[in-house]
């Protein structure tokens, strides 16, 4: 560890090959920014960027929302834009009745995995941190870094699932009741009375075990999408950025400019879907648990 | 901690602190979009949906007044026009009446006139007459004194002229 400096990739075209294999171009963990520091363990480099988003985030509702005007400003209008989309599109999923109640999770859900995906690819994401040095200000290899994408680190993505998974609980039950939560979940469905009814009961209180399995499953499915494809786009740009090195100081600079860019529109892209998956997912969870099975249950995710 | 648990929580740096950490962190992002941008932004937007829609009830409410005006316009100018005609008509019909009135006033008053002159002229005819009727009675006692050499008292006279005006009829 030499301190804090830029990568080779950001400052010097004249390092030689990197030793290290491009499959392992990202720690697969959040680095601590004080190792030494027991209870500063928490501040991670994806914490350091949740914690910047969260400031860019408040600045931005700020912004939007002071001096509201019946005849919006443009941050006003922008804003007023994007609620009124989401409020649209969520409550198309989950219904009026539930919307009120799942709108502000779910958006809340969607600004920040997008902007915290989108965080990502900001020059200087993964490429300034600590390391091996190789002269004043320049690193051979990015050991530690100061920013990594909070969405990169699955404590964050299982944080959010488990919040989502509380938020999921809270409003099934107080939607259907516990009762209600219990017999929508292993009651037997199709009306069928005498000896098929009771084969009915038996098979539907395994179906509801199996969908019991399958919600607590959500806490691995739902966080390690998400990571996996931003965990795998940082990978992808660091391998792409570092696959010319050693090639000359030249060619080593505009293969690390030029190869990621095709990339860098990629994971634009990435970030918006995945953010966009997340949110959907977590309101089809909802949609399913707070429908009366009168309405028709699909179980679109078993 | 079950072995494979604890493994896969080692390998991606999951760590209670950390992961509850992260969990503060989106917390904090709820608190601040909930409090400064979803409340203000659903309130505004509210705010502006209820203007909008009482906006639309007055404007119903305005076209409902304008068709009422427009009927009770329609109304008052046909009773206007109504009336123009029956005062128009009461107009003519009391111009005729009034014109027939003048007319017989006229011929009354010719009419009266007419009288008075042929009474004035009748009046005087008879004045001539009588002036006439003694004048001649003076010319044949004149006449009557001439021829007869003697003078004429005054029953001869008065006789003379009864009888005169008596074979003089006039």
């Amino acid at each position: 560890m030499c301190g804090l400096f830029f990568a080779r990739k950001m400052m010097s075209f004249s390092q030689p090959f990197s030793s290290f294999s491009p499959l392992l171009a990202v720690n697969t963990a959040a680095s601590s920014l004080f190792e030494n520091v027991s209870f500063l363990s928490f501040l991670t480099d994806s914490f350091l960027v949740a914690a910047i988003v969260l400031g860019l985030i408040l600045w931005i509702a700020r912004k939007a929302t002071t001096n509201m005007q019946l005849v919006p400003h443009p941050a006003q209008n922008f804003f007023e834009m994007v609620v009124e989309f989401f409020y649209g599109f969520i409550e198309s999923i989950v219904g009026p009745k539930v919307a009120p109640r799942a709108f502000p999770l779910l958006t809340t859900l969607f600004i920040f995995i997008l902007i915290s995906n989108w965080f990502g690819l900001i020059p200087g994401v993964g490429t300034i941190g600590w390391g091996e040095g190789n002269g004043f200000g320049v690193l051979h290899e990015v050991e530690k870094p100061l920013f990594r994408p909070a969405t990169a680190d699955l404590n964050m993505t299982l944080g959010m699932a488990l919040v989502v998974f509380a938020f999921w609980i809270y409003i099934t039950v107080r939607e259907t009741g516990v009762w209600g939560f219990i017999k929508h979940t292993f009651g037997p469905k199709g009306g069928l009375k005498g000896f098929m009814g009771a084969v009915m009961v038996v098979i539907f209180f395994f179906v509801g075990i199996i969908e019991v399995i399958s919600v607590l499953l959500r806490n691995v499915t739902l966080p390690m999408r998400l990571y996996g494809n931003i965990f795998a786009g940082e990978n992808v740009l660091h391998t792409m950025s570092s696959m010319l090195d050693g090639s000359g100081p030249v060619v080593s600079f505009l293969g690390s400019v030029l190869l990621p860019l095709p990339f860098y529109f990629m994971e634009l892209l990435v970030g918006a879907l995945q953010a966009m998956v997340f949110t959907l997912l977590t309101a089809v969870y909802i949609k399913l648990s707070t429908t009366h099975d009168e309405e028709g249950h699909g179980d679109a995710h078993h | 901690m079950h072995p494979i648990l604890a493994d896969a929580g080692s390998q991606f740096g999951v760590t209670p602190a950390k992961l509850i950490a992260q969990v503060v962190t989106f917390g904090l992002v709820y608190f601040v979009l909930n409090r400064y941008a979803f409340g203000p932004v659903t309130a505004m937007l509210e705010a502006r949906r209820k203007r909008i829609a009482d906006g639309e009830s007055k404007l119903e409410k305005i076209a409902r007044d304008l068709a009422a005006a427009e009927e009770n316009a329609r109304i008052i100018v046909g009773k206007a026009d109504a009336e123009s005609n029956r005062l128009i008509k009461e107009a003519g019909e009391g111009a005729v009446l009034l014109a027939e009135k003048k007319r017989q006033e006229a011929i009354t008053e010719a009419n009266g006139i007419i009288a008075k002159s042929r009474e004035a002229a009748k009046l005087e005819q008879e004045q001539l007459t009588v002036q006439l009727k003694r004048e001649f009675g003076r010319m044949v006692v004149d006449a009557t004194t001439r021829v007869t050499g003697k003078v004429l008292n005054n029953d001869d006279q008065e006789r003379i002229n009864r009888e005169t005006a008596a074979q003089v009829s006039l």
